[in-house]
């Protein structure tokens, strides 16, 4: 969802090409000049899409002959509604095209057959835009202009058709995640996709010593001592508590010396649940002994807030709650020293049964 | 089916975007709500106050629409902030998404406000 599909790619530069072609050409229009400028900007956007459709038939073409033929549609429709916005019924068609053609994504992304990425969403909001640019009744028109009409599609469209298409891509990018996407947006490390034994050795033998060195920290009070402080809230199942002193020396994978240790935060206290190693720098995965069993991850798009250090994530529109920004954190590995019956010790995440069964004891 | 040329229509543009960023923000406050559940609690406030911010933004936009004065300052002042705001995000090596989405709603849709509530003919409009 927050990247551009390789094959997608494409439409951006096809977007961008319609764009400057659609402002000089529309220009010729005898009746360019008689119309409002949000008809003419509505008018340009929908060239825009059709750039978007036109340039993706190629790629589409061998595999999805049917979704190539749409394409064609689409681009020619919009071509066709770009040009003619003299026309009686414009603001109809246009507006019909526009939300069929955004139901046409949403129903593609929803059954799977298409994966949401920047382009698709990006190419929606443009086409939104167009839409309440074509309705919104504008001061000074005259004649027959339906304007309660247009006033009361465009209230109830435009809000209707974003927020159906935010949460649309969201669960379906959270529901089928890709093979190298793990909960919420955490990118894993490129691996081999099984483990040979020289690597299931290399990860039992991280595996213990981390375990070995970090014991003694089963006592919170001996964490806080070597100095690691809770680096978020302690009113959720669990807190990463991070040394910054081990973060800033930049230190890579020492079982000595991890940046962070996960405790539980249960009604008897914190209770250890393993470590963390951090890398210095985003993009920079760490060391992989164990191949696919100890690879690291990033999580990227999250809205981080310093107001107590807590994270939500990024909106399909890019966009976080105010007092927060869009942050991706440098990649990390975890050792689970409890049992993790789902995904094992190096899991990206704990399982929340076993934190809950912890504050039960 | 265009029966007149309005003098500009300016205004009505800066509404539709005005209202798609109240909406973005709308999600934004609603996406943290979850969270606040799940034990952060400072994102019951940041949360809200992202949802106050989407209906303030969409006052604006009626203000804008309305021709109204305090309107057009308002959102001037919220689109540069937006601005700022988005130059300290997606210049720093943040990891900050910088794709297609992120760049047309924090960096496209404030200029293109900004650009159509610039300028001495535009403020001519407003009382």
């Amino acid at each position: 969802m927050y990247n551009v599909s390789a094959e997608h790619a494409i439409g951006i530069v096809g977007g961008l090409i319609a764009l400057p072609i659609a402002l000089l050409a529309l220009r010729f229009h005898p009746r360019w000049r008689s119309v409002p400028g949000t008809v003419q900007a509505a008018a340009v956007l929908m060239a825009v899409t059709a750039g978007v459709h036109l340039s993706l038939i190629p790629h589409h073409l061998a595999t999805q002959p049917l979704t190539s033929l749409l394409f064609l549609f689409n681009g020619a429709a919009f071509i066709t509604l770009a040009a003619s916005f003299t026309w009686r019924w414009w603001r109809l068609a246009s507006a019909a095209m526009l939300v069929a053609t955004v139901f046409g994504y949403l129903f593609y992304v929803a059954v799977g057959l298409e994966g949401p990425d920047q382009v698709g969403i990006a190419t929606k909001l443009v086409e939104v835009t167009a839409l309440g640019l074509a309705l919104v009744p504008v001061r000074g028109e005259v004649g027959r202009t339906h304007r309660s009409w247009r006033w009361a599609s465009l209230g109830v469209a435009m809000p209707l058709l974003l927020v159906i298409t935010g949460a649309t891509v969201w669960i379906a990018d959270l529901a089928r995640p890709d093979a190298r996407h793990v909960h919420a947006g955490a990118l894993l490390q490129s691996t081999n996709t099984f483990p040979t034994p020289p690597q299931l050795a290399a990860a039992n033998a991280l595996y213990a010593e981390t375990k070995s060195a970090i014991q003694p920290f089963e006592d919170w009070h001996q964490a806080w001592a070597a100095g690691y402080r809770p680096g978020g809230s302690t009113t959720l199942p669990s807190t990463h508590w991070m040394n910054q002193r081990y973060v800033d020396a930049g230190y890579v994978m020492d079982p000595q010396r991890p940046q962070g240790l996960v405790y539980a935060n249960t009604h008897h206290g914190p209770v250890l649940l393993g470590a963390m190693f951090q890398m210095k720098n985003i993009n920079q995965f760490g060391p992989d002994p164990g191949g696919p069993i100890t690879a690291w991850h990033q999580h990227e798009n999250i809205c981080f807030t310093p107001i107590g250090f807590e994270f939500s994530l990024m909106t399909p529109f890019a966009t976080c709650p105010i007092g927060a920004i869009d942050i991706t954190a440098s990649p990390m590995l975890h050792i689970w020293v409890v049992d993790n019956p789902h995904g094992g010790p190096f899991a990206v995440d704990i399982d929340p049964t076993v934190v809950a069964a912890l504050d039960r004891t | 089916m265009m029966n007149a040329t309005p003098t500009t229509s300016r205004p009505e543009a800066a509404f539709v975007l005005l209202l798609l960023q109240a909406i973005f923000w709308m999600v934004a406050g609603l996406s943290a709500l979850p969270f606040a559940l799940a034990g952060e609690v400072h994102m019951i406030g940041l949360g809200l106050a992202t949802l106050l911010l989407a209906l303030f933004v969409c006052l604006m936009g009626i203000g804008v629409l309305w021709r109204r004065r305090w309107a057009r300052r308002a959102a001037l002042v919220v689109e540069v902030t937006c601005m700022l705001g988005a130059g300290l995000t997606l210049l720093p090596p943040l990891g900050a998404n910088r794709g297609p989405v992120a760049l047309l709603v924090n960096v496209a849709l404030p200029i293109a406000v900004i650009w159509l509530l610039w300028g001495r003919r535009t403020r001519a409009l407003f009382t």
